[in-house]
């Protein structure tokens, strides 16, 4: 079933093609930078990309509530680096996009997990870094009545117009705390502009975080690259001895010499997962939108022949449907 | 020709260098921290005077028909209503795209060249104005419109021109139309707005 709707996309994307070459011309995309939309003008387009002006692919059936009485840990992927997750009676938000298409340029593939208006009220909302498929003014604005308080990354809030909510910057190392809900910024190795020329002086506005409540860890990554030697993943382990899980991503995997460092492919998230001594992973940041050479798919089938090469059960990688809501740790 | 050529280069290579060291002063100031908030360390680079040197192109209406035209734009001061309260609003010649299109009040300066005169000398007009962004979509990233008053000066002659715009793509492509009921046979022109901060 998963099969057949990933090769009709594909379908669907082939026949578009011509289509988004026109368009992506002129998107301007190596300047309203999405994670890896400025790879478009230098290169084709992807082979992933779904029509530009079709409507995303459909879920069936979607959670319409989705707090968990049986839960102690719970987690609805609503697509790309968008997590809904619940520790006890906290509820946290990551990267919220609900949005048809990023920046114009980039079509979602597949429609998000869950309606906005049946979000439950969302104690923090954090952003991980600038770049327009993680952090999209249209889709805070659908869920600016939900959201209490956002937190962002050091240099982050000249990027947060005005809302309702509350938003705060958060330096990395630095932990915020409200009602025994802790959430510390830890460091990840991408990069935070959100224009392109912003670059030179957007130098630390990106990070990952470690959410702690009532005896739960969980690390959520953003979007991160790997560099082999780099401390960092080892230095966020040694500090929070227990992960329960990591939310790390997978894709883009290709160019891979592009995204070296950037971005981590399904092995790289494994060596993370690894250096974080996380007791389970679950992949996120694929087959989402369209915005890499990747097929639909790719990312996961990877990910399966890096579990079976490393020795890795289900129970430590656990794959998520866009829309599916799994409890990691029940009550 | 070849002279006056270059005396107009040599008076905009001396602009040029002006702006860019004005704002190099004016951005030289040290990352400012107040409590949770990080005012973004904005300065000058050679990308940023690069791209300004991008013109926008135009045609203005005359008495033969429409003639081309190109438009360069300077914001020595920003007002922005649109970003967050805990910064600061203010922007000199350096703006971030969300932070002028999420609404903002701006001084401009908009050097023009209108292929309306023989002379290279007589083609240009000199313009100073105020222009208001109004966000529409996304908080103006995915669309703005904008409404602005200029005097201009061209040949010696002065007057007052109105102008309303709308872009997109956090204001890199927009399209504006300036009226000035007082410029004899180029009452309007119309610009394709090209801008990267």
């Amino acid at each position: 079933m998963r099969r057949k709707r990933i090769e009709e996309i594909n379908h669907k994307g082939r026949k578009s093609q011509r289509k988004l070459v026109i368009v992506s011309m002129i998107s301007l995309a190596i300047i309203f930078n999405s994670c890896t939309a400025i790879l478009s003008t230098s290169n084709s387009v992807g082979s992933s990309f779904s029509a530009l002006f079709g409507s995303s692919q459909k879920i069936e059936n979607k959670i319409t509530d989705p707090v968990r009485d049986d839960a102690r840990l719970a987690v609805l992927w609503v697509g790309h680096a968008t997590l809904l997750i619940q520790i006890d009676d906290k509820i946290i938000l990551t990267d919220p996009v609900f949005t048809e298409t990023i920046a114009f340029i980039s079509k979602r593939l597949i429609e998000p997990g869950i309606e906005p208006e049946n979000l439950p009220d969302i104690d923090v909302t954090l952003i991980s870094h600038l770049h327009a498929d993680h952090l999209s003014f249209g889709s805070l604005d659908m869920i600016e009545s939900k959201v209490k308080e956002l937190l962002v990354p050091q240099e982050g809030l000249v990027y947060i117009p005005n809302y309702d909510f509350e938003s705060n910057e958060l330096k990395t190392w630095h932990t915020w705390e409200k009602d025994g809900l802790k959430i510390t910024s830890v460091p990840v190795l991408h990069n935070g502009m959100r224009y392109g020329l912003d670059a030179k002086w957007l130098d630390k506005s990106y990070t990952g975080y470690v959410i702690q409540y009532k005896g739960i860890t969980v690390y959520f990554s953003g979007d991160t690259g790997y560099e082999p030697g780099t401390t960092i993943f080892k230095e966020t382990g040694e500090k929070f001895p227990n992960i329960d899980l990591a939310f790390l991503p997978i894709a883009p995997i290709h160019p891979r010499e592009y995204s070296k460092g950037r971005h981590t492919d399904p092995s790289d998230a494994v060596k993370i997962m690894r250096e974080l001594n996380a007791k389970k992973m679950m992949p996120m940041h694929f087959d989402t939108f369209a915005e890499s050479y990747d097929t639909l798919g790719e990312a996961e089938s990877t990910m399966h022949a890096v579990m079976k090469r490393e020795n890795l059960t289900e129970d430590e990688i656990i794959l998520f449907n866009i829309g599916e809501q799994k409890t990691i740790i029940p009550k | 020709m070849l002279k006056l050529r270059n005396i107009m280069l040599r008076r905009i290579l001396i602009v040029y260098s002006s702006i860019l060291l004005l704002t190099s002063v004016l951005f030289s100031q040290e990352k400012i921290h107040h409590g949770s908030v990080t005012e973004p360390d904005i300065y000058p680079s050679f990308m940023w005077a690069t791209a300004q040197l991008i013109p926008s192109p135009e045609w203005v209406t005359s008495a033969d028909g429409l003639r081309f035209g190109m438009r360069w734009q300077l914001t020595p001061l920003l007002y922005s209503f649109g970003i967050n309260k805990k910064l600061s609003p203010w922007r000199y010649f350096i703006v971030e795209p969300l932070i002028r299109q999420s609404g903002s009040v701006e001084l401009f300066f908009t050097p023009e060249y209108l292929n309306l005169e023989d002379k290279l000398k007589d083609k240009w007009l000199f313009r100073g104005g105020a222009r208001i962004y109004i966000p529409l979509w996304q908080r103006g990233e995915y669309m703005s419109a904008s409404l602005a008053v200029s005097y201009y000066n061209f040949n010696g002659v002065n007057g007052i021109s109105y102008e309303g715009g709308i872009y997109l793509f956090a204001g890199i492509l927009g399209f504006q139309t300036t009226y000035s009921p007082s410029f004899t046979n180029s009452e309007w022109i119309f610009t394709i707005r090209l801008r990267y901060f």
